[in-house]
């Protein structure tokens, strides 16, 4: 018994070692600007992609959108959606559909030439986009 | 000291809302040995209709505060009939996680409803306060804390000068007994399962009142506090709900006020895993082990 | 296979492991609402040791699962002699106190001329290994179910040793198995830190998959919905708490549909669920009824001798 536990783990850590591999790559940063979309629960977003390090837009990628809710993890699984770019460089348009009210953290994949995630959190509600300002909780009234 | 003064008595008057949250909590406990985690949610529920009342036919705080407590009182009835009822015993953990289950169900109800993530909710007293020299009372909040010693009064009175509360304090003591001697230990429960929930919905009202806005973040917050004062003040005790209460109230606002917000809620679980690590049985309680785990013993 | 679907998977593969530590917990007689703190720290450390620290995944995780079981000794400690309420409760104040002990954590240094790091209520960003040694997607999901099946493999071990046997004994009558001479103490706290060391892998892997953690993720929900998956799926078996999760998040993904109801429908179904089957769809008595059956039809199935035929004594028939 004790045998077969000892090689799954020693196949286990040779997994984990075969992972290594190449280091340091462009990084992305991204401006995410949403507003709500025609029916319920969907959201029209523009991304800014740029190089962190040089403000370079960041084009021809191939640029998915998914969305955690990060008071639920792992519960909503939103079906990412591809972004495509638009003429100006560096820019894409993407169309996601939520599945409540509330913040949310999207989560912009690049691959292609640069292949990153950056998270942005937001607050979608029905008619607006905002900050994830924390809302106030119960009680802490003064006078 | 003047500052001193003012945030205790700040923490009596916030913590009174605590102690009536704990006390919907106590008579539920007391009768059941279980864990409602859905307490919370059903007064939320309360909330909801309350505000659907206010927004889409103004009504005044009187409909409101009704509309409030039936709510919850009739959440709470839901919620006993399919998480507790139905549960034999042992399955104490199962009512737990079965009541966990429905507060899942009732905060998306409510979102359902009013899918933004705050709406108004109409003031009690619009914030007035009266002055006692150089300290400030808020009404709505001297209101609140007279709700909280009045109901504590009345659950004292009703469970150790009536008839109901003789049969339910027979439950407390051994189902299987009040059973037998001809006392409807079902429709008790369900009695007790709705007053609680009800208290809990003038709890939930007279808060919600106070802040002037609901969020579907008020089913967790009401049950978490409710279950920290009553543990504090000790499991079952009727008086240890409010003291427990009144006491979490005063350690909240004088972290906040001396080592600011996020330290607020970090002591007060400071606090109550001290309590629970030194004194289990809490301010009030005798330290009994109400395993819920298992069924009650003889 | 799509991104999708992999990103479903991967999360069932890494909430198994949160699962997991609060289904051990659960044998041994107790509730913990408190699994999520272990969680986090595991994902803070490990997120820490590679993003900061430059470490190799593998070992960021075994730190990761070790910080989180110490931290579940010490907890374990002096919270020995509380039961059921009680001993919730304490764990709940304890992971609340780690949630808001993150919110308050601050540990940045500059790498490549960026911040990386805890940053408090802002989270931790960028913890950027898969990205960083080109892990795709499919590879990081390989390795969660790995690992996966390595601690399911511990847990058929456990449960055909005398250790899982005592911890069944504890969990059904803790007096009549100190009465056997079992020392409870240390076997609830050994329980205590495998559960925290478990839960602490699980949030090292959560921590590299979605290279994204912020304190509110690890709030009572996650704990209670942990908790909430042994008892769906049954507490019969180390599946049981497997079967939630994927009851939970796969069967909610093909209910999509409904998504404007889902958590109405999927609470009630639950709640009816426990009325019918208060321990889980897997519970001991149908674990028992498939080990028989197997057992009979199986020729190289062990035979019941005086081993097996006292576990099935502790472990089966209860009401």
């Amino acid at each position: 018994m004790r045998s077969i536990i000892c090689t799954a783990a020693a196949i286990a850590m040779l997994a984990l070692c075969g992972l290594e591999g190449a280091h340091a790559q462009v990084r992305a940063k991204a401006g995410v600007t949403c507003k709500p979309g025609t029916e319920k629960l969907q959201y029209d977003c523009i991304i800014k992609l740029a190089n962190s390090k040089t403000n370079e837009p960041l084009s021809g990628l191939t640029l998915t959108v998914g969305a955690d809710m990060p008071s639920m993890p792992a519960a909503h699984n939103v079906r990412p959606v591809g972004a495509a770019e638009d003429q100006e460089k560096g820019t894409y348009k993407a169309r996601i559909v939520l599945e409540m009210y509330g913040d949310w953290a999207l989560r912009l994949d690049l691959s292609g030439p640069v292949r990153d995630r950056v998270v942005k959190r937001l607050r979608f509600e029905r008619d607006r986009v905002g900050e994830t300002t924390p809302a106030r909780a119960p009680g802490r009234h003064r006078h | 000291m003047v500052d001193f003064f003012q945030n205790t008595i700040d923490g009596v008057m916030i913590g009174s809302s605590y102690g009536l949250l704990a006390l919907g909590f106590t008579v539920i406990f007391g009768v059941m040995r279980r864990l409602n985690l859905s307490y919370g949610p059903s007064i939320m529920i309360g909330g909801y209709l309350g505000t659907v009342l206010y927004l889409n036919h103004g009504a005044g705080p009187l409909v409101v505060a009704g509309a409030v407590v039936l709510g919850a009182a009739i959440a709470g009835v839901y919620v006993e009939r399919l998480c507790f009822a139905p549960m034999k015993a042992g399955a104490g953990i199962a009512s737990m996680v079965s009541s966990f289950a429905i507060w899942m169900q009732l905060e998306q109800a409510a979102i359902l409803v009013l899918p933004r993530h705050t709406y108004p909710f109409p003031p009690l007293a619009t914030g007035a306060t009266l002055e006692f020299g150089p300290f400030f009372v808020r009404i709505d909040h001297l209101i609140m804390l007279v709700c909280a010693l009045g109901l504590a009064a009345a659950v004292q009175v009703t469970l150790y000068r009536t008839r109901f509360g003789l049969a339910l304090r027979a439950i407390i003591g051994h189902p299987v007994a009040a059973h037998l001697v001809g006392i409807n230990v079902r429709r008790a429960m369900l009695l007790a399962f709705a007053a609680a929930s009800a208290i809990g919905g003038v709890a939930g009202f007279l808060v919600l009142a106070v802040d002037q806005q609901v969020t579907p973040m008020f089913g967790m917050w009401a049950t978490l506090k409710g279950l920290i004062a009553m543990m504090i003040g000790g499991l079952g005790s009727v008086p240890g709900a409010v003291v427990g209460g009144l006491l979490l109230g005063v350690i909240e606002t004088h972290s906040q006020w001396y080592f600011g917000p996020q330290f607020r809620d970090l002591i007060a679980y400071v606090v109550l895993f001290a309590f629970l690590v030194a004194r289990p049985g809490g301010l009030f309680g005798r330290a009994p082990s109400p395993d819920i785990t298992t069924p009650q013993k003889a | 296979m799509d991104d999708y679907l992999i990103g479903v998977l991967s999360n069932i593969g890494v909430i198994s492991f949160i699962a997991l530590s609060a289904y051990l917990l659960l044998l041994t007689g107790e509730i913990s609402f408190g699994q999520q703190a272990f969680f986090a720290i595991g994902a803070y450390a490990a997120g820490i040791a590679t993003a900061l620290w430059g470490w190799p995944l593998a070992l960021a995780l075994v730190w990761g699962a070790a910080i989180g079981g110490a931290a579940a000794v010490l907890v374990g400690i002096p919270t020995l002699r509380l039961h059921g309420l009680y001993f919730a409760i304490a764990t709940l104040a304890f992971a609340e106190m780690v949630r808001i002990l993150f919110e308050l954590f601050r540990y940045q240094i500059t790498i490549d001329g960026e911040l990386v790091g805890p940053d408090g209520a802002d989270g931790f960003r960028n913890i950027r290994y898969i990205f960083d040694n080109n892990i795709d997607a499919f590879q990081f999901l390989l390795l969660i179910y790995a690992l996966l099946a390595v601690v399911l493999l511990g847990f058929v071990l456990l449960e055909r040793s005398r250790l899982g046997v005592i911890f069944r004994m504890i969990g059904e009558d803790e007096t009549l198995a100190g009465l056997q001479g079992v020392s409870i103490a240390h076997h609830k706290v050994l329980a205590a830190g495998i559960s925290g060391a478990l839960a602490g892998i699980g949030g090292g892997l959560y921590a590299h998959l979605t290279t994204y953690v912020e304190p509110r993720i690890f709030d009572v929900m996650l704990g209670v919905h942990s908790l909430a998956y042994g008892l769906i799926g049954g507490l019969g078996t180390a599946l049981g708490p497997l079967l939630g999760v994927l009851i939970d998040i796969g069967v909610l993904e093909s209910i999509r549909a409904l998504s404007g109801y889902r958590m109405i429908i999927f609470g009630g179904l639950v709640a009816l669920l426990l009325i019918v089957r208060p321990r889980g769809l897997l519970d001991e008595n149908v674990v028992h009824k498939i080990g028989r059956f197997w057992r009979r039809i199986s020729p190289w199935a062990r035979r019941p001798g005086l081993n097996t035929g006292n576990r099935n004594n502790l472990t089966g028939g209860r009401p």
